[in-house]
């Protein structure tokens, strides 16, 4: 993991001396013990303030699409001679070279915008199994010692492994190495155990309709519609989301629970072949929706219906973007004849 | 509406969204042909499958419909040669999605009727209504106005 940081502190050091970005979208040390927060490194000098390790969890590539999203409208007031790109590297694992993939794929900047530092992933801590370790009580002081973790509060040291406070996306991912990356630092990472990734899903396919719509109620009253995950999503970059149209209006603004569901019932419909499970959207909800349950089908939808996987290949299209002759026609409705 | 439920009177509510160019030819072909079918659809007519927001068909459920039927052209016959193509793979992933939490599959239905047929459509509106009627009213999604049972 040190070896990782070096390197990746090294190239970022180099590309910006260079000039060869503009700006570098990492993670840098959390104001707070066993955090780390994503930050922009501009200069050389600054290169040092980027760190890896296990508890860099937000996905970067919705900085890249914020920052080129920015840059491309402020350049519509430049005179044509006058205006140039702007480059941004990234430290990327595996699932936001996915995200930055789908970002690709979906046209919204160009491949030589991105300068991609490829560092290998083993996960990433959960907050809420960390915070669960720590006994709710606040961690006063924490240390990464191998693949111990150990977090000291006011009411001892607690310890544990690694593996056990991982998130549940990290456990079960199936590309923990980038899919494309321009510069790689380190060794490739251990894989995970990705074909377990659908165990969940396949479980809750099982259940009896009724206990399922109960689950769904049940997640989706927890939803204060505070759009945490919208905001943390790679892949959800409208710039008016529906959610504020209001011509037409979609999601009434009233407490009514059914607002609550379509809101989320639309928003994860969205992510159809564009989930990366990078758990980003998990990670930020401030209630603790399940919604991993549910994006986790799209995916397995998305492979199963039309063989696709989100964000592995630039030249793929999306999923819903796309046809085949041969689709799936079993779910069309077929009548009695002389009924 | 509840009411009307409590005296078994109760009538499914179906919309029926509809490409121009087929299945609202269908439909027309089977006035003019006086082909009976129920009278529980409202039909939507739109200029292509590959038009329809799938955001209307959960929109729709919110709002009171006791069941959608979404038809167009036929797979490779389609006025804008693809729409119904990738209407298709849309539509898929939306019912198996709907399905999975937990929604009654005979909610939303999906079929193809051309322009010469009046009497399939005629089955299919048939066919939809008998399935949605042995649901009974739609319950699941469904906005309450302010104050009562019902939906808006």
């Amino acid at each position: 993991m040190e070896q990782v940081e070096k390197r990746l502190r090294e190239e970022a050091r180099k590309l910006l001396s260079e000039k060869k970005v503009d700006v570098i979208v990492g993670y840098e040390e959390g104001t707070l013990p066993l955090t780390a927060t994503p930050c922009f490194i501009a200069t050389p000098e600054e290169a040092d303030r980027l760190v890896w390790n296990p508890f860099c969890v937000q996905n970067l590539a919705k900085f890249v699409h914020d920052l080129l999203g920015q840059h491309h409208e402020a350049q519509k007031r430049v005179k044509p001679e006058a205006r140039r790109k702007k480059r941004i590297g990234v430290v990327a694992r595996g699932c936001t070279t996915r995200s930055l993939v789908i970002q690709l794929q979906e046209k919204q900047y160009e491949r030589d915008e991105v300068v991609i530092i490829g560092v290998p992933c083993g996960g990433y801590v959960d907050g809420r199994k960390l915070a669960a370790l720590a006994g709710g009580a606040e961690i006063r002081e924490g240390a990464l010692q191998g693949d111990r973790v150990i977090a000291r509060t006011l009411g001892g040291e607690r310890e544990a492994a690694l593996k056990e406070i991982l998130a549940d996306n990290c456990l079960t991912c199936r590309f923990n190495q980038p899919v494309i990356s321009d510069i790689r630092t380190g060794e490739p990472a251990p894989a995970a155990e990705a074909e377990k990734e659908y165990e969940p899903v396949t479980a809750f396919e099982n259940l009896p309709a009724a206990e399922r719509w109960a689950y769904f109620e049940k997640e989706m009253a927890k939803c204060i519609r505070c759009a945490a995950c919208r905001n943390a999503c790679p892949s959800c970059y409208c710039r008016i989301c529906f959610a504020e149209q209001t011509q037409p209006r979609w999601i009434g603004i009233g407490d009514d629970p059914t607002d609550t569901q379509l809101f989320q019932l639309m928003r994860l419909y969205h992510m159809v072949g564009r989930c990366v499970d990078c758990g980003a959207c998990v990670a930020v909800c401030p209630m603790g929706v399940d919604l991993r349950k549910f994006l986790k089908k799209l995916d397995k939808d998305a492979f199963e219906m039309f063989g696709h996987r989100a964000g592995v290949s630039i030249d793929e299209p999306a999923p819903l973007g796309a046809y085949k002759d041969n689709d799936t026609e079993g779910f069309i409705f077929e009548p009695k004849t002389g009924a | 509406m509840s009411d009307k439920q409590s005296a078994g009177e109760w009538e499914p509510k179906i919309v029926a969204i509809v490409c121009n160019w087929c299945t609202y030819a269908g439909a027309d072909l089977a006035g003019i042909s006086r082909i009976q079918y129920p009278p529980n659809v409202r039909i939507v007519r739109v200029p292509c499958t590959g038009r329809i927001n799938p955001f209307y068909i959960l929109k729709a459920l919110q709002e009171g419909a006791d069941g959608i039927l979404v038809s167009g052209c036929h797979p490779g016959e389609c006025h804008y040669i693809t729409g119904n193509l990738t209407a298709r793979r849309k539509f898929a992933a939306l019912k198996s999605f709907l399905g999975y939490i937990g929604l009654e599959g005979d909610r939303t239905l999906f079929t193809w009727v051309s322009a010469s047929e009046g009497d399939r459509f005629a089955q299919v509106v048939r066919g939809v209504t008998d399935a949605v009627r042995a649901l009974g009213p739609a319950r699941k999604l469904v906005k309450a106005i302010q104050g009562t049972e019902g939906p808006v």
